[in-house]
């Protein structure tokens, strides 16, 4: 994601007149999306608010969302890559080959027609959520659809954020980005940070068997993962965190109830343009925070004597 | 029960992170909520303050959290490989701690974004 051409939802509230959601229901996954930052808000650049925008949609199947938009454009499923790669070309006056272009299920007026929307745009900006980054294609469409943004900009001033769906999944990509260098899919086996997706992710690290204990905070997936990858959780020692008995735990040799973030834990939590936001808690909770408890994992296990070699180098960094 | 008032509270549910919510509760549970969605309002109201579950469970039996830690320590200390997962429903202070935990015990730190 090096590179990624983005802004805040605030620049998107004040400035954007043309709002592309791409594999995404903000309708029913971020209610508040459109009210409260792209679509009806007023902005300082946009004063009559919803009537000086223009939204589009782009989706395999026709979702709540589409109510809201001008434009619902209805791709064939896995064919998002092809789409983008045809606007690519179109944006920059390349001729497009229409039988190649009739597979992705728009017709050449429909792509053409967005292409010219997104050169004259004034601000634009593309949402792009998972029905882009885990269809066929995966990293591969993010990587074209950044780039499809970036383009633009020889154009007109354009933008591209990933609508993030956990709370502070942002945080998460932020905090390991300055402490390793790298945003997930971390090995510090070696005493150095390795990235490298496929290799470090935590559904294949589970479905080949890699990884021999586990600890599990924030997420559930005993509920979410293939069944493989629960299975593997099961038979090695997995220890979770999480304020509710969760599925994970069930499976789990060791289990902690902590508070829950942002109602009984503070702390800070990043909003999916990156921006930091302070927790205010309403209650108090009788139970730890995950800070405390990971912490106190920390203390027990430096405690012991260093393990060779990845303990004893990052000890001699500390 | 007295009631407070938080006001600008943030909800942590989506990644809106919308920081514009009031909440009114009891000391105990979270009883309205103001500016929330449909999503915001069940997780404000799903979590409460009750002591509903054992502060922490080894093999599925009720522990105590020094009993716990000293598990997870021995666990995660005799692991040749092993992984630090999630991060997403959690605070920036946890996450960072968690990066200390993954690089001193030589393991893997990985999140939802992998997915």
């Amino acid at each position: 994601m090096g590179g990624k051409v983005s802004c805040t939802l605030g620049e998107v509230k004040n400035r954007a007149d043309l709002i592309i959601y791409w594999g995404g229901n903000p309708a029913e996954c971020h209610p508040r999306h459109f009210t409260k930052y792209t679509l009806t808000q007023k902005g300082r650049y946009i004063p009559n608010g919803r009537k000086d925008r223009t939204m589009v949609l782009v989706d395999i199947r026709e979702t709540p969302s589409a109510k809201a938009a001008d434009i619902f454009l209805q791709v064939r499923p896995a064919k998002d890559f092809e789409v983008i790669t045809v606007l690519r070309a179109l944006i920059k006056g390349h001729a497009v080959d229409p039988e190649l272009a009739a597979e992705t299920g728009l017709s050449m007026e429909q792509l053409q027609d967005l292409a010219d929307r997104m050169k004259k745009a004034r601000f634009g900006v593309l949402f792009f959520g998972m029905g882009l980054s885990m269809t066929r294609g995966k990293h591969m469409n993010s990587a074209a659809l950044l780039t499809l943004a970036a383009e633009l900009n020889a154009y007109t001033k354009f933008v591209a954020m990933p609508m993030r769906g956990h709370g502070n999944v942002t945080g998460g990509d932020v905090i390991m980005r300055w402490t390793t260098g790298y945003p997930f899919g971390v090995s510090l086996s070696r005493g150095y940070p390795r990235f490298n997706p496929g290799e470090f992710s935590t559904i294949d690290l589970l479905i080949r068997g890699d990884c021999d204990a586990a600890l599990i905070l924030g997420a559930d997936p005993g509920a979410t993962m293939p069944q493989p990858a629960i299975d593997h959780l099961a038979r090695i020692p997995t220890i979770v965190l999480d304020p509710k008995v969760t599925h994970t735990s069930r499976l789990a040799r060791v289990h902690f109830t902590t508070a829950a973030t942002g109602i009984s834990a503070p702390g800070t939590v990043y909003r999916m343009d990156e921006i930091p936001l302070p927790l205010r808690p309403a209650l108090k909770s009788p139970y730890p925070t995950d800070e405390e408890i990971v912490h106190r994992i920390y203390q027990a296990v430096a405690a012991k004597p260093p393990l060779p070699p990845a303990v004893m180098l990052s000890q001699a960094t500390m | 029960m007295e009631l407070t008032i938080v006001k600008n509270a943030t909800c942590t549910f989506c990644g809106c992170v919308c920081d514009d919510i009031e909440l009114h509760a009891d000391g105990e549970r979270i009883t309205h909520t103001k500016a929330a969605c449909v999503l915001g309002t069940s997780w404000f109201k799903n979590h409460t303050a009750e002591r509903l579950y054992p502060d922490a469970l080894i093999d599925g039996q009720p522990a105590s959290v020094e009993d716990a830690i000293q598990a997870a320590a021995d666990h995660l200390y005799q692991a040749d490989m092993p992984l630090v997962y999630g991060l997403s429903n959690v605070t920036c202070e946890t996450q960072r701690e968690a990066v200390a935990l993954a690089e001193l015990i030589g393991g893997v730190i990985d999140s939802h974004t992998s997915l």
